[in-house]
């Protein structure tokens, strides 16, 4: 009889080997441990620089416990975060982003934390990126602003200290610097294109009602607001002052071309300094905002960072406990420690940031929210606007249309969506 | 040496055991432990691609956006915007022309390859290993090597040595038609040394007398190839064809990392589509009907190479 059995228990030994397996989901239900609140987190900065942050707050917090998970954005942070929504497993704080700001806001899966203290010190731009109709969802305690940076001896060569202030200006120094052998410009293109995105919010700066208020009610198309601003960045290439060739390059390897010396004026943000000075430890370049067009003034492109928003359906205590986090992230100190870890430059009125000086003309930009990025203004399938945006713009650069049909486009996109 | 057909001793067993493995299955015991085990195959098989599949094809016909478990049914509305969309159906054509390119390259490529690396010469297996190497990086880095290689600046690897020989710098990416043919040859470079060593494989299982005969009756080199090996290899050319065409229709890393599926939507591909869809632009009832209609396109033109392999498999057994 047992030996009978013996496959068979071997067969319920597979099975229950099997249910073990699929059963390994891990309990999640953050109870109280010792009298302390635990608190679950989802990082969007890296374990290196977040575990010194938390263990600041812990220590300034016994009463909380954090744990943190982390996830590295954007694309996988994203993912990882709508997968726990969706299953009721949400971290009880998380980060509101450009990619899914408008998922989480309508899905009302954070609270509004507009009424709180801790918003009192943040730039109002950081606050509004993630809020709507005066309610504010995320806490953005830094933002980030992309221009040009340009060699100044390759500049100096054709007598400019700096980059000219108008587009015109801009155009004729790099037919100058084009005449003395050196490629002037080049632009990555695999992204929206910084040049476009800090026109668009030039335009848009001081426009009541904003320029996508006015596109996404209907009352606008992108033909009308875009146009201008299209077929002025499509000179640089008719002109012959850029190589349509960008189109097949990414920002690194832009980045590299310039730290070999090899063109005077590229487009970048912060996140190329440490790599331009481990390169090239001789360079001399400096940021400067993007010049103006129609009249207008030199604009950054450029966003609130991702902000810490709080999972509304989390338990009241939960909840209470991570207004306590994110009322500790905005303090001096702590903005002050993120700081001295990540190199962001944080927009909080009592905490001046010390930045690279090759980086201080941008940063006036980034204190007043002088910046725009239409993926983050965007109301609405954003990255559906932003993937056509930028290919039909690919596509403009190669000749393939002109600037009225990728503004087009883009309307067709936003009709459909 | 040992047959295949000795059978162990009966005398190492017990009794019972014997009587009970005497009959022709085992009875319905062992038939019934027998498919016990499958139960854990069954059940992976289950809960990892019949529930998906079937969840998706749901969801292809809603407005799920990822973030509720709720979503409101919309008809066939993702497969009406599917098919008006530019990107979308340009992601279809690059996505066949990689497939069916690759799939043909390869082939054409490999066969030639393996028969010169199943001849003795010093350093065979050396030279096998370098046809093998592209296989063992992940398509995603390869991608990003050759993003530099490939480079369209002056300046990019490729160009400089183009440059040397008096050759202007080539716009590799940024064409598109140069980048598509770009990401299909850098597809080929990466995988015809797999598929060689797969007909390598096939090559030493046919008998050398083949060979000695036909060269005793005056067979030509070329002969011996169309006559004896490219027959003998019809079963090879099945698997690695299907591998091919399934693996290409499937194809996201190269193209990703390579060109980021440009320039325009000159390189875009339909995993991409349904990548970005998703997870980007958090449309999961679009992607959805984006995978369902590919599932489908991939199932008939599996089926219909198979088919066509199987005739010429009959044509030449």
């Amino acid at each position: 009889m047992k030996r009978r059995s013996r496959p068979t228990a071997l067969a319920a030994f597979a099975a229950a080997a099997l249910l073990a397996l699929t059963a390994c989901s891990g309990s999640e239900d953050g109870a109280d441990a010792d009298g302390k609140t635990t608190l679950t987190f989802l990082s969007w900065t890296g374990e290196e620089q977040m575990e010194q942050v938390i263990d600041a707050f812990e220590e300034a917090h016994p009463e909380i416990a954090v744990e943190t998970s982390y996830s590295p954005p954007v694309a996988e942070y994203i993912q990882a975060l709508q997968t726990r929504v969706l299953s009721g497993t949400a971290p009880d704080v998380f980060l509101i982003a450009a990619e899914n700001k408008t998922n989480l806001i309508d899905g009302e899966h954070v609270v509004d934390i507009s009424g709180e203290d801790f918003v009192e010190n943040v730039a109002p731009f950081n606050l509004e990126t993630y809020g709507r109709d005066g309610a504010y969802y995320g806490l953005s305690l830094s933002s980030w602003a992309a221009g040009y940076l340009y060699n100044k001896e390759l500049l100096a060569e054709v007598g400019y200290d700096a980059v000219p202030e108008t587009w015109d200006e801009f155009l004729e120094m790099c037919a100058k610097l084009q005449d003395a052998g050196i490629t002037p410009f080049l632009e990555s293109v695999d992204q929206m294109p910084t040049t476009i995105s800090a026109w668009i919010g030039a335009k848009n700066d001081g426009m009541d009602p904003s320029l996508d208020d006015q596109i996404f009610s209907g009352e606008s198309t992108f033909a009308e607001q875009w146009m201008p601003e299209l077929e002025e960045y499509n000179r640089v290439f008719e002109e012959g002052l850029m190589s349509p060739d960008v189109v097949g390059l990414d920002g690194d390897q832009v980045r590299d071309e310039f730290a070999n010396e090899r063109v005077a004026v590229i487009n970048g943000g912060p996140w190329y300094i440490g790599a331009l000075r481990e390169a090239n430890p001789d360079l001399d370049f400096e940021f400067s905002l993007v010049p103006a067009v129609d009249g207008g003034t030199p604009f950054a492109a450029g966003a609130a960072s991702p902000g810490y928003a709080i999972n509304s359906k989390a338990d009241e205590d939960k909840q209470e406990a991570a207004k306590t986090f994110l009322r500790w992230l905005a303090t001096p100190e702590a903005v002050e420690l993120f700081q001295s870890l990540t190199n962001d430059v944080t927009v909080t009125s009592d905490f001046e940031p010390p930045v690279d000086p090759a980086f201080e003309p941008m940063v006036p930009s980034i204190r007043e929210g002088k910046l725009y990025l239409p993926m983050i203004a965007w109301q609405r399938a954003e990255d559906v606007l932003n993937v056509e945006a930028v290919a039909q713009i690919q596509r403009m650069i190669r000749g393939e249309i002109e600037p009225e049909q990728v503004a087009e486009a883009l309307d067709t996109k936003l009709a459909a969506s | 040496m040992t047959t295949l057909s000795t059978r162990p001793t009966a005398g190492l067993r017990t009794s019972g055991t014997r009587a009970w493995l005497s009959r022709p299955s085992g009875g319905w015991r062992q038939s019934a432990a027998n498919k016990a085990f499958l139960l854990p195959a069954i059940a992976v098989f289950v809960f990892l691609f019949i529930i998906p599949l079937g969840q998706t094809l749901w969801w292809s016909f809603t407005d799920f956006t990822g973030y509720s478990p709720e979503a409101a049914f919309v008809g066939l509305a993702n497969y009406r915007v599917i098919v008006t969309d530019p990107s979308m159906l340009a992601g279809l054509a690059f996505t066949l022309l990689f497939g069916v390119g690759t799939t043909l390259l390869i082939t054409l490529l490999a066969i030639p390859l393996a028969v010169q690396l199943n001849k003795a010469f010093r350093g065979r297996n050396l030279v096998r290993s370098i046809w093998f190497f592209p296989a063992i990086p992940s398509m995603a880095i390869l991608g990003l090597v050759w993003r530099y290689i490939l480079s369209p600046l002056e300046s990019g690897a490729l160009n400089t040595v183009l440059g040397k020989v008096g050759l202007g710098p080539v716009s590799w990416l940024s064409d598109p038609t140069l980048a598509r043919l770009s990401v299909i040859l850098v597809g080929v470079w990466a995988a015809t040394g797999w598929h060689a060593v797969l007909y390598t494989a096939y090559l030493q299982s046919i008998p050398q007398e083949y060979y000695e005969v036909a060269r005793i009756d005056g067979a030509t080199p070329r002969q011996q190839f169309f006559g004896i090996t490219l027959p003998l290899l019809t079963p090879a050319i099945v698997i690695s064809t299907f591998l091919l065409m399934t693996g290409g229709l499937k194809v996201f890393d190269l193209p990703y990392t390579l060109t980021t599926g440009g320039p325009g939507f000159s390189t875009y591909t339909i995993t991409q589509s349904i990548v970005v869809s998703g997870v980007g632009q958090g449309r999961y009832g679009l992607a959805s009907a984006l995978a369902v209609m590919f599932t489908l396109a991939v199932a008939a033109l599996s089926f219909g190479q198979l088919w066509l392999t199987r005739l010429v498999e009959k044509r030449f057994a």
